[in-house]
């Protein structure tokens, strides 16, 4: 592992943190049947899976080039 | 619970647990099969989950049973029961003239474009209401506006019972004023018995067999 690829690995890290989260409340809310877990569905859990999705590109945007 | 959210409910667990594995070993990214893995996870896998969930999730919300799972909404599940055929909600609800586990919607969907979207932001400020205020007793709660006779029309329009009825036809200008929503099909003394709550208590009700 090269230096430069730790701190990406850290950020997929983090990114898979952050879609656990969402993915873990969108289990929940689809097991509770209730008009409140649709709208944490959609807020909440939809939020956590935006943003894991944005720090996963933003870690292969970040990505040192290699050149052949 | 439909075979469907089962199913996404292990996609999501599956999808999840992939995740764990990419966050215990971020090292394998470092392989080919590792970006293969983590594209798939961290990416397509979590917009395919939630695609599917909030299909499923608003399906799930034209269910009848979703919309009296409202403590505030079981007086109105209660007088589709009511016995009684002049009873309008009743009488569609038992005859099977609206779908009976999509009762609510089928009835209360805004046919119109967009009325889906119009119909879910009230749904969204019911939820508000419900949690975050006092909702209003039952029998106080108020349609946002006059039911509309195009949401009776989506079903009845053509139908041979509606064009052809005795007391739709002895007046000649009586269908074009139903039709143009100049004449309320509920409001107009005709089928005027709409979720009658406020007389439940001594409603005789129908006991749906099992």
């Amino acid at each position: 592992m090269t230096a430069s690829a730790r701190p990406m690995e850290k950020r997929i890290q983090v990114a898979g943190i952050i879609l656990i989260i969402g993915l873990i409340i969108e289990a929940l809310c689809l097991l509770w049947a209730r008009p409140i877990s649709f709208v944490i569905f959609v807020a909440v859990g939809g939020l956590f899976l935006f943003a894991g999705v944005v720090v996963f590109l933003f870690s292969l945007a970040s990505a040192p080039h290699v050149s052949d | 619970m439909p075979h469907t959210t089962t199913l996404i409910i292990l996609l999501v667990l599956f999808s999840a647990a992939l995740a764990g594995v990419l966050v215990a070993r971020p090292g394998i990214t470092a392989t080919r099969v590792g970006k293969i893995l983590a594209f798939l996870v961290l990416f397509l896998l979590p917009i395919l989950c939630g695609a599917m969930g909030v299909s499923s999730e608003m399906d799930r919300s034209k269910t009848t049973a979703f919309c009296l799972s409202c403590h505030t909404m079981e007086a109105y599940g209660k007088s589709l029961h009511i016995d009684d055929p002049g009873h309008l909600p009743a009488a569609h609800f038992q005859n099977h003239r609206v779908p009976a586990d999509e009762a609510c919607y089928t009835c209360h969907a805004d046919y119109a474009l967009f009325g889906t979207l119009k119909v879910k932001l009230h749904g969204l400020r019911h939820v508000y209401v419900y949690y975050f205020s006092t909702p209003p007793a039952p029998e106080n709660i108020k349609l946002y506006q006059p039911f509309n006779n195009r949401e009776c029309l989506h079903c009845h329009l053509g139908a041979r019972s509606f064009e052809e009825g005795a007391v739709h036809t002895t007046d000649p200008a009586t269908l074009p004023a139903i039709k143009s929503n100049q004449l309320s099909c509920m409001s107009s003394g005709c089928h005027e018995v709409v979720h009658d709550i406020a007389n439940l208590k001594t409603a005789k009700f129908w006991k749906e067999h099992e």
